[in-house]
């Protein structure tokens, strides 16, 4: 019976297909809520399945001189490690299938494992356009990743604990933490946008400037499942801001509320901003976003202490 | 596993072009980079050239108006009105004063149309997609103003030898006067943006400076130059057409960069409006064209010259008398400005260069000509055998 539940857990649901299928759903949210502020129609429900679908059945061509194991191997390690994250939050409202003091943390680099393949991606192709892509992207992994785990560990701080069924408990009972420490949230949801790559810290994926980034040489089954992890990385994301920063998730109707409450808030920022360039990119983290982050730490650990 | 040598030089090149999504149109730009530093900069042009002066010399003068309206896209008009207002002054033929002034007011509502284009362009390259989306959608009420006044929305054909096709009708009026009244609030509110808007800001602000002496060195021309401080505009240089009637105040900013673009192309909005009305308050009366043009044009050259949305597009022409143009020379604003490209991206960021190309508003197609290659032997002039012998040894010595 354990097995059956362990198998379920990470082939259904909450990880495997639920999360992909969410994340396909989040992202066509996005995709409409942006495109009507930008004063078009913007896509139908199943556009995002569909694409899916046509790339998954386009034959993957894969360039000269890149190793065709690590080629096609990197997007599946890129979405086996979101969707290992999957398991670690409470999705849908319901308690984590896996859960172990300091989880936070794996949960965070899990998700870090798709910025990292997809940089590994495109350095090893031969490409110029992937080349710069890929640097650029590692570049703002350094920037953004330091200020979103600082951002997630103030909650943690004040719950006591590093596991996020923890801190989740806690939030449901107590008051939400985006009022009270309101830098740490709008540092995690910037951070969320900057993991994404969502615009205005798209620089890795400038279409104008190199083409699609380090994701050029893809086109078939790789785009997919790289377009699938990326939709999986979002809905954890989603997940982990409002399990920690707006009073916890409970059950299946408030996760929906506030999730998409938060991706509305992220659609109406990327479409407001102009694309940043890399080393405006890094320095804005590092001049604003982790001294704040660190400053309201610094007062958390003080008040603690008092 | 196979293995593609890197090349051995130690540049790391970023090819741009024939094919990119920045450009609209094909060109080749080859950028040297050493980080996201740019270091070098060369371009390759001619990939749409389409031999236009050559095939304007086997139409007759009526054809080649079609022809010439061809050239660009963005500016029919511009260029059928340069080519018209050359031809009849070859001809010595007095244009009715409400011909003219129908001239310049297609001419200014193009020169909107293109500008917002260009705006919507430069936002987009900047990675600002919403801007863009709302510029267009905006644009669209001047391309409904340009079919409803022409019947076309892009080559309005409004030109023939000796006049215009289409009188201005009081409903048209009506129509013009309440587009450009809604345009003109958009305006303010897109000035607004592109000097207030701390992200845009940060990708205009002081990039891609071009001072005053390099702008007279470059030979830059129209908006680009003048945002450099360079007073130059051939309609208040030089007035053609209807313009010593209605005179236009030149927009002229002295920073340089990429804000300054902006804000001259955005403020000449302001003007084009104001000419606009002006030219449908005082619509002078008479014919729209004159009642004979002659077939036969007598032989001589002239220069013609006017200010298209991107600069001064010039044009020599000249006749021996027949029905046929003998030359037919059109030089286009984009091939003034390209070499501002190349020699600005140096030092700046590659994420920089789209918007500093975009920032001359450049347009391939009309700009794209064939060359005489002056060698170290012989003249400039080469027969078709030592062409290609030439061409089939530049490719060998190329791979």
């Amino acid at each position: 019976m354990e097995g059956v539940l362990s198998i379920t857990s990470l082939l259904f649901f909450p990880g495997g297909l639920f999360v992909v299928l969410l994340g396909l759903f989040y992202e066509w949210i996005d995709r409409k809520i942006i495109a009507r502020l930008q004063n078009r129609i913007g896509p139908r429900w199943f556009q995002p399945f569909a694409d899916t679908l046509k790339l998954l059945a386009k034959e993957e061509v894969v360039p000269t001189g890149v190793n065709p194991v690590l080629f096609i191997g990197l997007p599946l390690v890129a979405l086996a490690g979101a969707l290992t994250a999957a398991l670690y939050v409470p999705m849908a409202g319901i308690r984590p299938s896996f859960s172990f003091p300091g989880d936070l943390i794996v949960t965070v680099y899990m998700l870090s494992l798709l910025t990292l393949c997809t940089g590994l991606a495109g350095a090893h192709t031969p490409d110029r356009f992937s080349l710069i892509g890929a640097t650029r992207g590692l570049t703002q992994l350094f920037a953004y990743e330091a200020p979103f785990l600082l951002a997630l560990l103030g909650p943690a701080m004040i719950a006591g604990s590093w596991q996020i069924h923890d801190i989740n408990q806690y939030a449901q009972t107590h008051l939400w933490f985006m009022l009270t420490q309101p830098i740490g949230f709008i540092v995690a949801l910037i951070g969320l946008m900057g993991k994404l790559e969502l615009p205005p810290f798209d620089s890795p994926e400038a279409e104008t400037e190199i083409v699609a980034g380090a994701l050029t040489e893809y086109s078939g089954r790789g785009l997919a499942i790289f377009h699938l992890g990326k939709g999986v990385e979002l809905v954890i994301g989603l997940t982990l801001i409002t399990a920690f920063y707006m009073g916890g998730l409970g059950n299946p109707i408030y996760f929906l509320l506030k999730t998409v409450g938060v991706l509305m808030v992220l659609a109406g920022l990327q479409s407001l901003m102009t694309r940043l360039r890399i080393d405006q990119t890094v320095g804005m983290w590092w001049r604003y976003g982790a001294v704040l982050v660190l400053a309201q730490w610094l007062v958390l650990y003080v008040l603690q202490l008092v | 596993m196979t293995t593609i040598p890197m090349p051995t030089k130690e540049k790391f090149i970023v090819p741009i072009g024939p094919q990119h999504p920045a450009l609209k149109e094909p060109g080749h730009f080859e950028f040297a980079v050493d980080g996201e530093i740019v270091t070098d900069a060369t371009v390759r042009l001619g990939y749409v050239h389409r031999g236009i002066e050559k095939a304007a010399e086997a139409r007759n003068w009526t054809q080649n108006l079609y022809l010439v309206e061809r050239i660009c896209g963005i500016c029919s008009h511009i260029h059928a009105l340069t080519y018209s207002l050359g031809v009849e002054k070859l001809a010595e033929v007095e244009v009715p004063r409400r011909a003219q002034a129908i001239r310049v007011l297609v001419a200014e509502l193009e020169r909107v149309h293109s500008h917002l284009l260009w705006f919507g362009v430069a936002a987009h390259e900047a990675g600002f997609d919403t801007l863009f989306m709302y510029s267009w959608r905006d644009r669209e009420t001047i391309m409904d103003i340009l079919e409803a006044l022409t019947g076309n929305r892009v080559n309005y054909s409004a030109n023939v030898l000796g006049g215009v096709k289409f009188d201005v009708s009081p409903e048209q009026c009506k129509v013009i006067l309440t587009g450009i009244d809604f345009l003109e609030e958009r305006t303010r509110h897109y000035l607004n943006v592109a000097t207030s808007d701390s992200m845009f800001l940060q990708r205009t602000r002081g990039i891609g400076i071009t001072r005053l002496r390099d702008a007279q060195r470059l030979g830059i021309v129209g908006p680009t130059a003048r945002a450099s401080g360079v007073i130059r505009d051939v309609r208040v240089d030089a007035p053609y057409a209807a313009y010593d009637e209605f005179p236009v105040q030149m927009v002229v900013e002295t920073a340089g960069d990429l804000e300054a673009r902006f804000v001259v192309r955005l403020k000449e909005l302001f003007e084009s409006f104001r000419l606009i009305r002006e030219i449908l308050a005082n619509l002078p009366a008479g014919d729209l064209q004159v009642k004979r043009f002659p077939r036969k044009i007598k032989a001589g050259e002239v220069i013609s010259r006017v200010e298209a949305p991107r600069g001064e597009v010039f044009y020599y022409i000249r006749s021996t008398g027949g029905e046929q143009p003998d030359r037919l020379k059109v030089r286009t604003p984009t091939l003034c400005n390209m070499a501002s490209v190349l020699s600005l991206s140096i030092g700046h960021h590659l994420a920089d260069v789209p918007m500093l190309l975009v920032g001359i508003d450049p347009c391939f197609s009309c700009n794209d000509r064939g060359v005489t290659i002056s060698g170290n032997e012989g003249n400039g002039r080469w027969t078709w055998e030592r062409l290609r012998q030439f061409g089939i040894d530049y490719y060998a010595r190329k791979v």
